[in-house]
């Protein structure tokens, strides 16, 4: 219990030299600024470690081990001989723009991290009504980073990697952004706290609702983060490295790192949409016992489910391999955004009968809605339903709208060259 | 219609394909590896983990590998066995080793007499193919290419052994963690 008290020493001693608005307002954000890019670093450092052991350990192999017990500090060995690495710019390089590219995309990762709520109370930096349209709009200025880092590095690959991976996150944010629309006529609200405690009052977690929208998020999250499968922009065999070909030392890491800090973003805004957040059940009986432990384990519970997500990511990407472009716009395009679209309606459909179904006949469906839409047990019991049938639908319907939509552009070719029903014998010929 | 004739997929490849089978199979045997590594207890070179952890877990050669070479000394009065014949430097097919030999004055049984000792033995390692004919040649078995595979130095005049060396070994580094 003495272990958990200093949060409440460090406000009351906060207060004794500044006045509350001063304590609450700017200088304990500071200090949560300050904890959260600490951690969140060490965060990003880690998962650079995990990645590098889980690879190793699916292709049998043990990865890092000689830094430190099990290679722990191998992050922290990476990061020093980056520093001291030649930090090289390409001779008719755009000097400014190839300084400031690394900057924008590790701060465009870094700044949603204040909105993400790992936990209740003095868990989260800033509880933004607008928070997931926040998210959404911060991250996607990463892709200005990669077209200024392709454009100014005066290097082919560089330039098709930049411009390769900026129309595959353009055209992967709207299937994002309409995945998401689905949970948020249940939560009633943009606010990514607001969202975790209308999960937390209806008690259920999203993804049983909406397993189209979070299969549609997970897939188009590992596109916009430019990771295998989708790793396009990077595909070695093309394009040596895509848009960091000409970065190197410190700059280059900075890449590596709004990398894998865009993935730990994604994977929070599932966990906190979809999963959850850092609601648990039960976890309110903690507040009685003892509150700062409440908001600890609560933190917890949050980064347990987001390095779940996180290793599905890593689990991804070392057993598909990478697809082909036209395959890939194929997936966005045809794929995604259709049913996306198709899940909204879906999900609008669901919620109006819902709220029909409420008072006819004596069923009763909804249980509140100042909180969130809350359901009771046959409501929730008609949603899930609705939710999973809505998969095989959106699928039924996108297979028979898709079907040889790959052979489009084949048709044309194909009717000049008749290549069935020739007489035996002879040469095939145009007709 | 194209005009190119496919195999229309049966309901039950349809199946596989809806629900997405091949995909959920790979990943479970990404799963079993990562599981396999991750529960295997002898953890260096164990059944789930393949490779070999080299410096800390020094690796098993064929009994027939020839690597460093040595000269054998007595066991007990610890002088070489090595009788300067110059019979391995001859069937050196390569002449990388050179036998230097000196002659003493010996007395045997009261009279003065001379004879051919080893003086100093050189070894250009850097030129040595390891075919162990030298080894076949000696009559003493003095000249012997050990297991040792270890021969990497920083400066070629480095890999020419002389007669300290090929008795006592080579300093090296030997790493244990």
């Amino acid at each position: 219990m003495l272990l958990l008290s200093p949060v409440n020493v460090l406000k009351d001693l906060l207060l004794k030299f500044f006045s509350a608005d001063t304590t609450n307002y700017f200088i304990w954000p500071l200090i949560q600024i300050g904890l959260v890019v600490t951690l969140v670093a060490l965060w990003v450092a880690y998962a650079t470690y995990l990645e590098r052991k889980i690879s190793a350990f699916i292709q049998a192999r043990l990865g890092p081990m000689r830094v430190g017990p099990w290679g722990l500090l191998q992050p922290i060995a990476d990061g020093l001989k980056l520093l001291t690495k030649e930090d090289f710019i390409p001779e008719k390089a755009d000097r400014w723009i190839f300084f400031f590219a690394p900057y924008i995309a590790v701060a465009s990762a870094f700044i949603v991290f204040s909105v993400i709520p790992f936990g209740p109370d003095w868990a989260v930096i800033a509880d933004v009504n607008i928070g997931l349209l926040l998210v959404l709009a911060v991250s996607s200025v990463g892709v200005l980073a990669l077209i200024l880092a392709g454009w100014s590095s005066n290097s082919k690959y560089a330039l098709l990697g930049g411009l390769r991976s900026s129309a595959q996150m353009v055209s992967y944010e709207v299937a994002m952004g309409l995945s998401l629309i689905g949970a948020l006529m249940f939560s009633r609200t943009l606010s990514l706290s607001g969202i975790v405690t209308a999960q937390g009052s209806d008690s259920i977690w999203y993804v049983l609702y909406q397993p189209a929208g979070f299969l549609i998020f997970l897939v188009s999250g590992i596109a916009e983060n430019n990771r295998a499968p989708f790793d396009l922009p990077e595909a070695e065999s093309e394009l040596v490295a895509g848009f960091h070909t000409e970065y190197s030392g410190m700059r280059w890491s900075l890449f590596f790192m709004a990398e894998y800090a865009a993935m730990v973003v994604v994977t929070a805004v599932a966990t906190t949409v979809y999963l959850g957040g850092w609601y648990f059940p039960f976890v309110n009986r903690l507040v009685g016992v003892n509150y700062n432990l409440y908001v600890l384990v609560c933190v917890l519970v949050f980064l347990v489910k987001a390095s779940i997500i996180l290793y599905v990511y890593f689990w991804l990407r070392w057993t598909l391999p990478r697809f082909r472009y036209d395959q890939l716009m194929d997936i966005g395009w045809k794929w995604l955004i259709p049913s996306a679209l198709i899940n909204i309606v879906l999900t609008g459909f669901a919620v109006f009968l819902v709220q029909a179904l409420n008072g006819w006949r004596g069923i009763r469906t909804i249980e509140a809605l100042d909180n969130g839409l809350n359901l009771t047990a046959t409501g929730k019991g008609v949603m899930i339903a609705i939710g999973i049938v809505g998969v095989f639908i959106t699928g039924v319907l996108l297979a028979r709208i898709n079907w040889r939509s790959r052979d489009f552009n084949l048709k044309t070719q194909r009717r000049n060259i008749k290549l069935i029903n020739l007489p035996k014998g002879k040469p095939a010929r145009a007709a | 219609m194209p005009l190119v004739k496919t195999p229309k997929p049966t309901l039950a490849q349809k199946l596989k394909r809806f629900f997405m089978v091949d995909l959920l199979k790979g990943m479970g045997l990404t799963l079993k590896y990562n599981l396999g590594a991750i529960t295997d207890k002898d953890a260096v070179a164990g059944k789930g983990i393949y490779t070999e952890q080299y410096p800390k877990v020094r690796p098993e050669v064929a009994p027939r590998f020839h690597g460093a070479p040595r000269l054998n000394m007595d066991p007990e009065t610890h002088d070489t066995l090595c009788i300067a014949c110059n019979l391995c430097a001859i069937a050196c097919p390569e002449d990388c080793i050179d036998v230097i030999a000196m002659d003493v004055e010996i007395v045997v049984a009261g009279k003065p007499r001379r004879k051919k000792v080893l003086d100093e033995f050189i070894f250009d390692t850097s030129r040595c193919m390891f075919c162990a004919l030298c080894q076949e040649a000696c009559p003493t078995s003095c000249l012997e290419l050990t297991q040792d595979f270890e021969l990497a130095t920083y400066s070629r005049a480095g890999f020419v052994w002389n007669r300290e060396m090929l008795e006592q070994g080579r300093e090296t580094v030997k790493y244990t963690s």
